[in-house]
């Protein structure tokens, strides 16, 4: 019997650890369409010293990181809400200063989101959650599959990490 | 006010049917501070449900045999045990009897903790010292004696801390309180550096309200049903939902985990609006520090 069984869930991004996890748990991964569970995962910018990033370097990072996850976040919710169904949400990604200012500002930005969509949408009983790590091993993918499990239905705008790193 | 009937309110899975094989734990002893009632005795028996020897430590010693027998009830071999976790004396006999009656502590549940609405310039000192101590000292001393042990046996372990939701924003009406729980997340993610070579993780939730028989803001007139509305998520937290993630921290599954403070509170410790209601200093609420007593 697993955490997730019966859900279906959408993992956006690379991260061969929670689509196994999630998987094990009895998750039905899904490329689109109707799902229970959104994971988004963000892969880490180049790290380079904030005098030295182009404009366009910086607002990839921004956009991938923060722009792309919100609006993705927020198409998810309302197709929760209209199928009249609880969800869960977790973002994945690097810690806010684990490399450039670029991604200082935008795990930054990801962070009090969380904290605010989780507030926002929790009688729509959508949680959101992030996990920011540089960890990306079978420890992060059962931390995710907890987290958009039913026993984490207390859970919500919690930001954390898994090591010593985040 | 109730929920409205249209708010969906996510809803943990029953006490039964546990997040870990029933072995998870086998062949391990726990120790829980505070585990014969309330938070503790839910921590303890979510480590018993994973098939850990349980070792039930109370100031009182009866209380922490009222506890044990529940666990027990479980199928789980306990050990109750008084201690006054403020005493490094104390807490080391503790930990002799316990591995006497049960085998080598490989985790520890730090829960003892005292709590009651006051307002600052009321708080004794002894009050003082009893809250502050309890939590700040108590966490430093059973983790001290706990990892020394393990050290020493050149195994690894986990320790887990139950703090509280309030560490990030301060906790007007509870300055003793405010200041312990912070003071046991810090140490958590400081803790889980120093032991990290010798395979010792240190986690801590950040928890919010699950009331329980002894806890204070569950006495109330009307329960605590008419709370359910205060908080985000719709209700307040089941008591076995905490003490699972508690010991899930500690399992192989997140053997990778430490240095973490996991807020679990439905979102009630987060900000919800900007305007806020009107703000009243705890000395003039008409219903004590906490504002609703």
């Amino acid at each position: 019997m697993g955490w997730l069984d019966g859900r279906a869930a959408r993992l956006v991004g690379e991260s061969p650890a929670i689509a196994a996890a999630l998987a094990a748990q009895g998750a039905t991964l899904v490329a689109d369409g109707d799902c229970d569970i959104l994971v988004h995962v963000a892969s880490p910018p180049p790290v380079r010293l904030a005098h030295e990033l182009s404009h366009a370097e910086w607002r990839a990072t921004l956009d991938a990181g923060l722009d792309q996850r919100f609006l993705l976040a927020r198409d998810f919710a309302a197709g929760r809400r209209a199928a009249g169904k609880a969800g869960a949400v977790v973002f994945v990604g690097a810690p806010e200063q684990a490399l450039g200012a670029d991604q200082a500002a935008a795990a930054g930005a990801l962070g009090n989101l969380t904290k605010t969509l989780g507030v926002e949408w929790a009688r729509d009983g959508i949680r959101v959650n992030a996990v920011q790590t540089r960890a990306d091993d079978a420890t992060l993918g059962n931390l995710v599959a907890y987290l958009v499990s039913d026993y984490a239905a207390y859970v919500t705008g919690a930001v954390m990490g898994v090591d010593l790193d985040d | 006010m109730p929920v409205p009937s249209h708010h969906i309110v996510p809803l943990p899975p029953p006490f039964g049917a546990p997040p870990y094989p029933a072995d998870v734990f086998a062949g391990q002893t726990v120790l829980v501070s505070g585990g014969g009632s309330g938070m503790g005795l839910a921590m303890a028996m979510a480590f018993g449900q994973g098939g850990a020897n349980v070792a039930v430590m109370g100031r009182s010693l009866e209380k922490a045999e009222e506890g044990a027998a529940r666990i027990a009830a479980l199928g789980t071999k306990v050990h109750a045990i008084s201690c006054d976790v403020r005493l490094p004396e104390q807490v080391s006999a503790a930990f002799d009897e316990a591995e006497r009656a049960l085998g080598p502590v490989s985790l520890l549940a730090n829960n003892a903790g005292a709590n009651f609405p006051v307002l600052a310039e009321d708080i004794s000192v002894n009050a003082w010292n009893a809250v502050t101590r309890i939590a700040i000292d108590g966490t430093f001393l059973c983790s001290t004696e706990f990892a020394r042990r393990c050290i020493a046996r050149g195994q690894g372990g986990a320790i887990i801390n139950n703090s509280a939701q309030y560490i990030w924003t301060g906790f007007p009406g509870d300055a003793h309180s405010a200041a312990a729980k912070t003071a046991q997340a810090t140490m958590t993610k400081k803790m889980a550096r120093d032991w990290a070579d010798f395979g010792i993780r240190v986690n801590a939730i950040a928890a919010g309200f699950f009331p329980h028989e002894t806890s204070t803001a569950g006495r109330r007139e009307g329960g605590t049903e008419v709370l359910q509305n205060m908080i985000p998520a719709g209700r307040t937290g089941s008591i076995h939902e905490f003490g699972w993630l508690s010991a899930m921290t500690c399992t192989p599954l997140l053997a990778g985990l430490t240095g973490q403070v996991v807020l679990q509170d439905g979102g009630e410790s987060l900000r919800r609006s900007l305007m806020m209601p009107d703000y009243v200093p705890p000395r003039e609420r008409a219903e004590g520090p906490w504002g609703w007593r």
